[in-house]
């Protein structure tokens, strides 16, 4: 893959950061004031994709925030500072979303069932070739929030699986299958009806 | 129980499933199974492509989620001052100086300034009056003037000390104000030509002649000679028994004009007695005003007073809000009065009409020569009704604090909206407001004190005024909002003031609490509004946020490059 992982630094960065995490765990609010401003447009963005209003997404990252204050002697050192953020993040997102009870029934489906097909690799050519970053955008949308937020984690966060399944509480073997349903579901979106979808969904 | 993904085969007649596909550029297939694929791929053109055209789609993903296409929102780029303790202490700061000075204000000033008032016979005065007043009580304003001074001196050397270490970006909100309390200090510094005296006693004796302006404060103000120019008098007695070329303005206990005044008289006064001649007009705030019959006034008469008695000559028109009014001279215009009482004796003349509103009909003599009738418009005792059916003149106030909310809401949309934003910010808010409550209220009232800050502190005291009259409004937007949630468009935002603003009348209504309830809202609406108007002059804020590039969330823009 030529496309820069996001979400991971280099250990360069990660030592700096580092620093500066330590120094606000300290107390030093000139330290406090850099994360926040170093950390804040990727939360929001997260959030963004994440969640299905701008203001829930305004919302959610200043309660991250505020958390992330609170928790900051919790966070493991000897780990990277953005999964540890991002997890936070997920989790905060994750709980929003599910005290609203947005509806999971497109989620509790066929978790079991694997889509096994091969489908037409030239019409998911075609499909993907003419969609812009904007449409794209616009499907997230409209995807069941589990579909939605394994994509964010996955491909926003670039979580490992582990971290996927630990965040959305389901079993690690089957985050594959959420992710692949949740691609599904995008082309979906993406062609408006279902029926050029490649891979054959339901 | 199906077998995890891990282990899926390929479908179809040897191709690749989909879900091993991702697996395989997800590199979460085992190594054997991996090298299976990719031994397949070089053979198999339809599974390559769909390898490719996954591959693809995960980069378009990755590419539409990272990409900025809005802006970050203020509130996030505001907020982080929020969460950055050093904040914190500013407000202590704030919150710190802003209890000194009423502290101050309190024990060196209102204590000793009510006890003088009531030994001088000022008893039951209205807070306005006390205000106006005190500036004949007590020291000096040197000291006031020290007093606030030292308070500006201080905040303003903390914050240039913050500054020096880059911490403060929202706290200079602070800053902005102290330096324009400063700047109404500095405004009305005395052109070269004013002389300033100050003592016990002041006196420009009969055969002395002041050239240019005179400031004085002391006990005694006597003006005996000649003064060319005007006189600014602060002190408990003024009197001018010589010549004064220019205007005369009084803050004193007792004035009394026996001499020549060229220009007009204005002040406020306790009590205040023309026996001499006022070339043109008399716009006096005091107890009880006298134009005796040898005075005169060449021009008009404005006052605001217990009792004002004309006996002698007033020139032009008379425009008059007392309790009552006597009239025994020669008005040469006419007469607009509200007051309780208006009696007319019989030497008067009257050249005009005379309007009167009050409660009682007016006395007029047969004898009193008058160019016409007396227009008598009779005015019930609101505050009698007020005390009576107190719930529904809360009702009436409560609609027209709606009302000045809707109608600003409506002129200034987006500054309402930012205004309530900011009183989200409730510590910051009420530091602000309290600071800029007592700190422009004071500014404005010393700028008044003199000829060139006059126009400063009353454009800036009637900004004062619509702020504290808008406070209840924003603050009633926010609790409105509390309870309907969020929005951002103007009318539901309306409609959510008008609640919040009814349940703040209710809690005001609380007996005992309900005057502490308004002051808080008060602070704590001002501030919000001093909060979002310092915003308005500052919108580089969200810029200030370090741009992200796309391809990489979490790292700033040396990241970017990787």
């Amino acid at each position: 893959m030529d496309v820069q992982k996001p979400g991971r630094m280099s250990t360069a960065e990660t030592r700096e950061s580092g620093e500066i995490v330590a120094r606000a765990r300290a107390g030093d609010a000139e330290a406090w004031g850099e994360l926040y401003r170093e950390f804040a447009p990727a939360i929001f963005r997260f959030c963004r994709r994440a969640l299905p209003t701008r203001e829930d997404a305004e919302d959610a990252t200043m309660e991250i925030f505020m958390k992330i204050r609170d928790k900051l002697d919790q966070y493991d050192a000897t780990r990277p500072f953005t999964s540890w953020l991002y997890k936070v993040s997920a989790n905060h997102c994750w709980d929003m979303l599910r005290r609203r009870k947005i509806r999971q029934d497109k989620e509790t489906d066929d978790l079991e069932t694997l889509p096994l097909e091969h489908p037409d690799p030239n019409q998911l050519d075609q499909l993907i070739e003419k969609r812009t970053s904007e449409e794209v955008r616009k499907a997230l949308d409209k995807l069941g929030a589990r579909a939605r937020m394994a994509l964010v984690l996955r491909y926003y966060s670039d979580m490992s699986y582990d971290e996927i399944a630990d965040s959305l509480g389901v079993r690690r073997a089957f985050v594959g299958v959420v992710l692949l349903r949740a691609r599904h579901e995008l082309r979906h979106a993406l062609e408006g009806t279902g029926a050029m979808a490649a891979g054959g969904v339901r | 129980m199906t077998s995890p993904p891990n282990d899926a085969r390929p479908a179809g007649p040897g191709h690749l499933d989909e879900m091993t596909c991702m697996l395989y550029l997800e590199r979460q297939l085992e190594r054997s199974r991996a090298l299976e694929v990719s031994a397949h791929t070089q053979s198999c053109d339809s599974c390559r492509t769909l390898l490719r055209a996954m591959e693809r789609e995960s980069r378009l993903l990755t590419r539409a989620m990272l990409e900025e296409e809005e802006p970050l929102p203020a509130r996030i780029a505001s907020f982080q001052e929020r969460v950055r303790r050093s904040m914190q202490w500013i407000w202590m700061v704030a919150f710190g100086l802003g209890a000194t000075a009423i502290y101050a204000m309190y024990t060196s000033y209102i204590e000793p300034v009510q006890t003088r008032m009531e030994q001088a016979g000022f008893g039951g005065t209205s807070l306005l009056s006390m205000l106006i007043f005190q500036g004949s009580f007590w020291n000096g304003w040197q000291s006031v003037v020290s007093l606030v001074e030292v308070l500006a001196l201080v905040t303003i050397a903390g914050f240039a000390l913050a500054f020096a270490r880059k911490r403060i970006r929202r706290g200079s909100a602070l800053a902005l104000v102290v330096a324009g309390i400063c700047g109404l200090f500095a405004s009305p510094q005395p052109a070269a030509a004013t002389e300033f005296r100050s003592g016990a006693s002041i006196e420009i004796a009969k055969d002395e002649t002041v050239k240019g302006d005179l400031y004085a404060t002391g006990q005694d103000i006597s003006i005996d000679g000649t003064l060319d120019g005007d006189l600014i008098a602060w002190g408990q007695e003024a009197t001018i028994r010589g010549h004064v070329t220019g205007d005369v303005i009084l803050f004193v206990q007792s004035a009394r004009i026996e001499g020549q005044v060229d220009g007009n008289v204005r002040g406020f006064c306790n009590n205040i007695t023309v026996t001499g001649t006022i070339d043109h007009n008399l716009m006096i705030w005091a107890q009880v005003i006298h134009v005796d019959s040898r005075g005169s006034v060449g021009r008009s008469i404005t006052s605001f007073s217990q009792t004002l008695g004309v006996d002698g000559k007033v020139g032009r028109d008379m425009l008059i809000f007392n309790q009552s009014t006597r009239i025994s001279g020669t008005v040469g215009g006419s007469i607009d009065e509200r007051s309780e009482t208006l009696t007319i004796e019989d030497s008067a003349q009257i050249d005009g009409p005379v309007k009167f509103e009050g409660e009682k009909e007016p006395h007029v003599s047969k004898k009193a020569k008058l160019a016409s009738e007396v227009k008598f418009t009779q005015h019930v005792r609101h505050r009698q009704e007020f005390g009576k059916s107190s719930a529904f003149w809360a009702g009436v106030l409560a609609v027209a604090f709606a009302l000045y909310g809707m109608v600003l809401f409506l002129a200034m949309p987006a500054f309402s909206q930012e205004a309530v934003q900011s009183a989200e910010n409730i510590g910051a808010s009420l530091g602000l407001g309290l600071l800029v409550f007592f700190g422009v209220l004071i500014g404005s009232i010393i700028a008044m004190c003199t000829l060139v800050g006059l126009f400063v502190g009353f454009s800036s005291l009637f900004v004062w005024l619509i702020a504290v009259f808008a406070a209840q409004p924003v603050v009633g937007a926010l609790m409105g909002q509390w309870i309907l949630g969020r929005t951002k468009e103007t009318w539901p935002l309306i409609g959510r003031m008008m609640l919040g603003v009814f349940i703040i009348r209710i809690a005001t209504l609380l007996p005992h609490l309900g005057w502490l309830i308004k002051l808080g809202v008060v602070l704590w609406g001002l501030g919000a509004i001093s909060l979002a108007l310092y915003r308005r002059f500052q919108p580089a804020i969200a810029a200030q946020a370090p741009y992200v590039p796309p391809s990489a969330p979490l790292t700033p823009a040396g990241g970017a490059a990787a």
